[in-house]
């Protein structure tokens, strides 16, 4: 890793040379290929959060190679250079293989002069032609409301944005805000939806397996933990709405600790619960079925591998979004 | 029946999900279902893909409790996992699941045993496996048939692999259909070739109809021809007894390398659904022109490696070819004149799989005499598209570009995709793939009985041809390119293999 001056121009100019370098050190070992899908711009929270930024990238870049900006928010308030950067690669051997692949990553840290400076600063380190994918971590991001916020300037440059609004208290603007976003034409996401994917196929097999019929279902109940709704609980219950626009549902909150708890579908005569059970799991009962079903990784790396895997629309969360 | 939609699916984000099934591996301790099928089917539990109830019931002849028959895939299972994944806490649960019945397929008394622990394990949906030798197929279905065991309860599914070879000529392809429909209807019969559950078979697909660039080029005008090349550097391995019945235009062009071809060749479908699919796929077979009895010495070339007399279980004086090639033509608007050149054997320098597509060169050499470009490299050079098929899985193209420095010397260079570093995640194997499509009811890579008698009727001139003659073999030393015939067939058209 080296400290680079931080011209847009040097930054590449640098990776050339880092390239060139990696290429020779690495000749007699199987050499190394670079590989980039795309380019993931992160913004990190803060200084710490940029050191774990960088390891979730690492793992990231195995399924997405791309070329990673990381952009660290300065800790000292934005004296001294307003921004800096430094380039680093990732590599990694696949099973049985004796050639490196490596993708490749710069780390720009921002001072007080805001992202407006760094929007224009990343135009030219972005990969010609491939996605661009920005990855906007932490609540803060949520706080500006109908305000434009400092990351706005970063928005027209991602083709798909990624929020998670898992720890947002006001559960309802946190959706106005994504809403505003997708309405303005942006694609937005959010990991806190993809966390549900556990759930919602553990329910979607339920009809797949026909233990009960789309019509048959007279009104729903989702039921979530902690002191206020949070976004998942109107995630899920949209997701009922529009798949099932004649029914109720309702939201309704639980003991326990935040998140979702349960998910309860009623026919005329019986009704059939997915409930949150120990290890991982969710317990299906009802309607002649009871039995566990392990939920899939909810790692930020796990839920990032999904989403990095839909860079198209997404068809169902874009209807749940704006239902 | 009515299929009522899912409301609730979402394609983009669940994975297909197999049903509540059983399979029932007939030939389940032999090297097919320990090299792939099971660890194929612990790989799909491994990445959560299959039902927690899914149940594997296992045939041979060989007596075996349960236990011992899960002690055998175990290692099978260890030894040819793909990435080594493997779990003891999941390998205890799927081995729950494991069931072995012995018994003789010729004997009624294996399929009562079949049913009752098929009855024990509770499951309708059944997928019956193929996995025995060829001459058993219909001895197998017929037992299926007789014992019931195809008759799926309401709502349930009886299903069918066929393994290849399908039939070892047309006339017997006919009738092993034939044999096969009076059990199982075609749509519920699933003839497996596992070179289409390939990825990179797969993504020709993708390549052709998902982008806009290569469409306009993909046809006789453009296209100077087609080379798909199917090599193996090891020899029969064992497998002579087997082989030399076989052969390499049997087990290679017949099936697998003429889907390829055809998937190569084929019209785009107007939706991407199973028949549609393989619709085109059959129409392009159909539309391959079928040599007349002369033209087969001049289109196609049987080969033999020095040593294969000599290999375990073959005849000392085995007429089987080992080496096969073979010039194909469609007759067609989009590929008239274009010859497809297709070539598998063993024993050869270097094992690969690979389709060459040649364009058409400028139509004006314009740097050809340019001031100091020289000679050798500086000859004009057609562009090639190199789709790979294993191992590298990926996609080339050639072209030229110049050399750094001055005068105008051009140097072919080659625009490489790899897939497993623009994809870092895995491929499902081939097996994975298709035995989840089995369970799932997708068929769109299986092939299908006209394919199969599509693709007889091509191959049957040259089999009757080779049958008839008695060649003077061997004629090609191990670690060479075949036999020099088939260069000669193929420089006859004015081409040269590509050996690299």
């Amino acid at each position: 890793m080296s400290t680079t001056a931080v011209q847009p121009e040097r930054i590449l100019k640098d990776l050339q040379q880092l390239w060139a370098q990696m290429a020779v050190d690495q000749a007699d070992a199987g050499g190394v290929l670079r590989a980039c899908a795309m380019t993931l711009v992160v913004v990190a929270e803060n200084a710490a959060d940029a050191e774990h930024v960088r390891q979730t990238v690492g793992v990231l870049m195995h399924n997405h190679p791309s070329r990673a900006v990381i952009l660290r928010p300065s800790g000292d308030g934005g004296s001294g250079a307003e921004l800096d950067a430094r380039i680093f690669a990732e590599c990694w051997k696949p099973f049985g293989k004796t050639q490196q692949i490596c993708s490749e990553g710069i780390e720009v840290t921002a001072g007080r002069s805001g992202f407006a400076e760094v929007a224009k600063f990343l135009v030219p380190l972005r990969v010609a032609d491939l996605p661009v994918v920005l990855w906007c971590r932490g609540t803060h991001v949520f706080a500006s409301g109908a305000e434009p916020g400092p990351l706005q300037p970063l928005f027209p440059l991602a083709d798909k944005i990624i929020f998670d609004s898992s720890e947002v208290v006001d559960a309802d603007s946190a959706l106005q805000f994504l809403r505003r976003l997708r309405g303005r034409g942006r694609r937005v996401a959010d990991l806190h939806w993809t966390r549900l994917t556990g759930w919602r196929e553990v329910l979607a097999h339920l009809f797949d397996d026909r233990a009960l019929q789309p019509s048959e279902v007279t009104g729903a109940q989702v039921t979530f933990g902690g002191s206020s709704v949070t976004t998942c609980a109107h995630y899920f219950a949209a997701w009922i709405r529009t798949a099932l626009p004649a029914v109720r549902v309702s939201i309704g909150s639980g003991d326990g600790p935040r998140g979702l708890h349960s998910v309860k579908l009623f026919t005329a005569a019986d009704s059939l619960t997915i409930t949150l059970g120990s290890d991982h799991c969710v317990e299906v009962s009802g309607c002649g079925r009871h039995y566990r079903s392990m939920l899939p990784s909810s790692s930020e790396e796990a839920l990032m591998q999904e989403e990095l895997g839909i860079l198209g629309p997404d068809p169902v969360y874009e209807r749940v979004l704006t239902a | 029946m009515t299929e009522v939609r899912n409301p609730f699916a979402d394609p983009l984000r669940f994975e297909r999900r197999v049903p509540e099934c059983a399979i029932v591996i007939f030939g389940a301790a032999g090297d097919l279902a320990k090299r792939k099928l099971l660890p194929a089917l612990y790989r799909l539990a491994y990445d959560r893909r299959l039902p927690a109830s899914f149940a594997i019931v296992g045939n041979s002849r060989t007596p075996m409790s349960d236990e011992d028959y899960r002690s055998r895939m175990l290692e099978a299972v260890k030894q040819f996992s793909e990435d080594g994944a493997f779990d003891e806490e999941l390998w205890k649960r799927f081995a729950a699941n494991l069931h072995y019945v012995a018994g003789d397929v010729k004997d009624p008394q294996l399929y009562v045993a079949l049913r009752e622990k098929l009855n024990t394990i509770g499951q309708a949906n059944v997928l019956f496996y193929l996995s025995t030798q060829p001459s058993y197929y219909e001895v197998i279905v017929d037992g299926i048939g007789h014992s019931h065991l195809s008759a799926a309860p309401e709502g349930a599914w009886r299903r069918l692999i066929v393994e290849k070879p399908f039939g070892h000529d047309l006339g017997s392809a006919k009738e092993l259909n034939s044999r096969i429909h009076a059990v199982f209807r075609e749509e519920d019969t699933y003839r497996i070739d596992h070179y289409l559950g390939k990825e990179t078979v797969q993504n020709i697909l993708a390549l052709r109809f998902g982008n806009g660039i290569f469409e306009p080029l993909w046809n006789r005008r453009y296209i100077n021809h087609v080379q798909i090349t199917a090599a193996e550097s090891i020899g029969v391995e064992g497998r002579g007894g087997y082989y030399q019945e076989a052969g390499a235009l049997r087990d290679m062009i017949q099936n697998h390398l003429l889907q390829v071809m055809a998937t190569v060749a084929m019209e785009p479908s107007a939706v991407f659904e199973p028949n549609a699919v393989r619709d085109e796929r059959a129409k392009l077979l159909r539309s391959i022109k079928i040599m007349r009895p002369d033209e087969v010495d001049q289109y196609a070339v049987a080969g033999q490696y020095k040593g294969f007399r000599q290999e375990p279980g073959v005849n000392p004086d085995a007429q089987t070819d080992t080496y096969a090639a073979g010039t194909f033509f469609v007759d067609n608007w989009r590929w008239a004149g274009v010859p497809f050149f297709i070539r598998s054997g063993k024993k050869l320098p270097k094992r690969v799989t690979d389709i060459a597509i040649q364009f058409n060169q400028a139509p004006l050499a314009l740097f050809g005499n340019a001031p100091g470009s020289g000679d050798g490299e500086q000859k004009a050079r057609p562009n090639l598209l190199i789709l790979r098929i294993q191992p590298e899985e990926g996609i080339s193209l050639l072209f030229l570009s110049k050399e750094p420095g001055s005068g105008m010397r051009l140097r072919p260079v080659s625009m490489d995709f790899n897939y497993g570093t623009s994809f870092g995640e895995r491929s499902p194997s081939a097996y994975e793939t298709l035995l989840v499509d089995a369970m799932v009811g997708d068929p769109t890579l299986y092939t299908r009985q006209d394919m199969v008698e599509a693709s007889w009727t091509v191959i049957q001139p040259i089999l009757e041809n080779w049958n008839n003659r008695r060649f003077d073999f061997p004629n090609y030393e191990s670690g060479t390119w075949g036999p020099a015939e088939a260069d000669a067939m193929i420089a006859k058209l004015g081409r040269t293999w590509r050996n690299s």
